[in-house]
């Protein structure tokens, strides 16, 4: 079973997410990053935007992919629900984002998220499953 | 890891040469902030930064520095034009995050009546959090584009702020070499909406009293007086920044195999500057620092607007004027004198300002004589500082000083520190009201979660990196 915990930093947070695929681990690292922006507020997946990333490895790949939601959001308002792996590799990601118009009564934000950062990145495999591991900048 | 630490005076450590390392470490602080950074990985980012190549001098840490990402926050480290590198995470995903100071005409005991409505005011007239924006101001790609190229001369000529106001902004509100040909789609449609917006988490817009004046010379010089309402903005390049940062340390990440760097860390990658790489990221990073003097210049426009409407007075009354506006996140092609000969070099400042010495040809005329005003701001309950840059600067961190107090607590720990008490009604109490639209913001932003930044102007002033004139209490402030 997978799941993700909120990391403290002094001045940022990191998301560890576990899961026992790699697909799974990418899933609640999204669910991780939409939790720290939006806490745990329903959001109703009422439409679903494809998603696809390239990475050089999976620590760029899941940097991709959490940039890639943040984007969804910034420019498009998908406030996100939850979301698919459809086919995931070492270097592409193919997903879906579910999610609905942000409407500001009632999404309420929790803090805005600059960006996905590369410090500390990792994404691991060990006997207990997947790992991944990341900070964001606030 | 413990990285070896020697002090050199009260307010100056080495961290010796080894490994990897091309030059030493030099870090600003007091014993106090150095027994506190050896729990962090703060010294370790400082003694990574000197392995880069090309670097000129030591890589530095101003006293205010914390744990950043590649480079630490409050790192200060300057590259040959010829043979250096210029890095993404040397200057950071909010390119030109800086602060704006204005001063007024009005004592505050004339405000401090109509305070309440006047932080309605600013908060309804400046967008602040997440996707709030102003629906009169709605960029087309062209006009975006011109953003970037002219910075805030674009927002004088649409008519927010005068012409006067660009001769108190660093570089007068725009970088040479912006183009906007090699900045994304996605950082402009990230910027499109953005422009003239506040942000969130650290940002703010804040009416002040000038609660102390150190160098009355010099505050008269900078036309500062004792109980005088100012006004401090404090934001940056929004989305487009954080996207131009994205988007190169991808193309850094190749470029550092490409080019051979060897990298401790992956959020240091970097390119030579004299590659197509490193001129490219410096083209796009001039067009996201543009971007955010432009709207630092829309915000003061409407900062005035609100003033005027509250106050019931005209610009001529108010003479609500730039006082200076200072990048705190930038990496800039500047000439020093380094070991008795002039160099050209890079100079990264990530979480620093410069802070140019009396004399300097680059700053304005009106303060040729005292130095560059340096805008230090602290955490919302206490206060903020107005200093000049010094000789010292100039000598020793290629004129360069601290940005602001630092975090000291993780949000989750200030949040604990706030539960089940009213932060508003407390900073209330000590005339300060509070306007925020994050629901998290005010707990995780509570002053208890930042270093007292007169420690840190202490240790600058102390080091001869910068003088104090005033300090500024906060008495409205507007967050996201």
């Amino acid at each position: 079973m997978g799941g993700f915990r909120l990391l403290e930093h002094t001045a940022d947070m990191g998301i560890e997410a576990t899961g026992d695929s790699l697909e799974e681990v990418f899933i609640e690292a999204a669910r991780g990053l939409r939790s720290m922006i939006f806490g745990n507020i329903p959001i109703k997946a009422a439409q679903e935007v494809p998603v696809e990333v390239h990475g050089s490895d999976s620590e760029e790949l899941l940097v991709g992919w959490l940039s890639e939601i943040l984007y969804l959001f910034e420019v498009h308002a998908l406030t996100p629900a939850d979301f698919v792996v459809e086919h995931i590799t070492a270097s592409t990601l193919r997903a879906h984002v579910q999610g609905e118009t942000f409407d500001p009564i009632r999404h309420l934000v929790e803090r805005e998220v600059k960006a996905i950062t590369y410090h500390q990145l990792s994404v691991a495999r060990d006997a207990a499953g997947w790992r991944a591991r990341l900070y964001v900048d606030l | 890891m413990t990285v070896k630490i020697q002090q050199i005076d009260d307010c100056r450590w080495r961290i010796p040469r080894e490994g990897e390392m091309r030059t030493e470490g030099l870090v600003f602080a007091d014993k106090k902030m150095i027994a506190a950074l050896q729990k962090e990985q703060a010294l370790e980012q400082v003694r990574n930064v000197a392995t880069l190549p090309g670097i000129v001098g030591p890589s530095m840490a101003m006293p205010d520095i914390h744990w950043g990402y590649g480079f630490p926050i409050g790192g200060v480290a300057a590259f040959d034009a010829e043979e250096g590198v210029v890095s993404p995470g040397g200057v950071g995903y909010d390119i030109n995050c800086g602060v704006r100071l204005l001063r007024s005409a009005l004592p505050a005991t004339e405000i401090k009546p109509v305070l309440a409505k006047l932080a309605d005011t600013l908060f309804r007239n400046v967008p602040a959090g997440v996707g709030s924006e102003r629906r009169d101001l709605k960029l087309s790609v062209k006009e975006e584009h011109k953003v970037l190229e002219q910075g805030a001369a674009w927002a004088v000529s649409h008519g927010y702020g005068s012409a006067e106001d660009l001769h108190h902004i660093e570089a007068r509100g725009a970088l040479p070499g912006a183009d906007p040909e090699v900045v994304s789609e996605r950082a402009l449609e990230r910027g499109r909406t953005q422009l003239g917006t506040l942000g969130s988490g650290n940002h703010f817009l804040e009416v002040q009293e000038v609660e102390q004046i150190y160098d009355p010379a010099v505050a008269e010089v900078l036309g500062l007086f004792a109980g005088q309402t100012t006004v401090s903005i404090h934001t940056g390049s929004r989305g487009l920044g954080y996207q131009v940062c994205d988007d190169y340390l991808k193309m850094m990440l190749q470029a550092s195999r490409k080019y051979g760097i060897a990298l401790p860390d992956r959020q240091l990658c970097c390119a030579p500057l004299t590659s197509p790489e490193g001129r490219q990221y410096l083209a796009a990073m001039a067009c996201a620092a543009n971007f955010a003097f432009a709207n630092r210049q829309i915000i003061t426009a409407w900062v005035r607007e609100s003033f005027e409407q509250v106050l019931g007075l005209s610009p001529a009354d108010l003479r609500l004027s730039v006082i200076y506006d200072v990048c705190h996140n930038i990496a800039k092609l500047e000439t020093h004198t380094f070991e008795g000969k002039q160099r050209r070099l890079c100079v990264h400042r990530k979480g620093a300002t410069r802070a140019f010495a009396p004399g300097h040809p680059e700053t304005p005329e009106l303060y040729r004589s005292v130095g560059q005003p340096v805008l230090i701001p602290g955490d919302m309950g206490r206060y903020s500082y107005v200093l000049v840059g010094t000789q010292g600067a100039m000598d020793e961190t290629f004129g360069s000083t601290c940005h602001g107090a630092g975090r000291m607590m993780s949000r989750h720990a200030a949040k604990k520190a706030a539960r089940g008490r009213n932060i508003e009604a407390e900073l209330a109490t000590q005339g300060i009201l509070i306007r925020a639209a994050g629901r998290a913001t005010v707990a995780e932003e509570i002053s208890e979660a930042y270093k007292d930044v007169t420690n840190v102007v202490d240790v600058v002033q102390r080091a001869g990196i910068g003088k104090i004139v005033a300090r500024l209490r906060p008495l409205a402030v507007i967050k996201g």
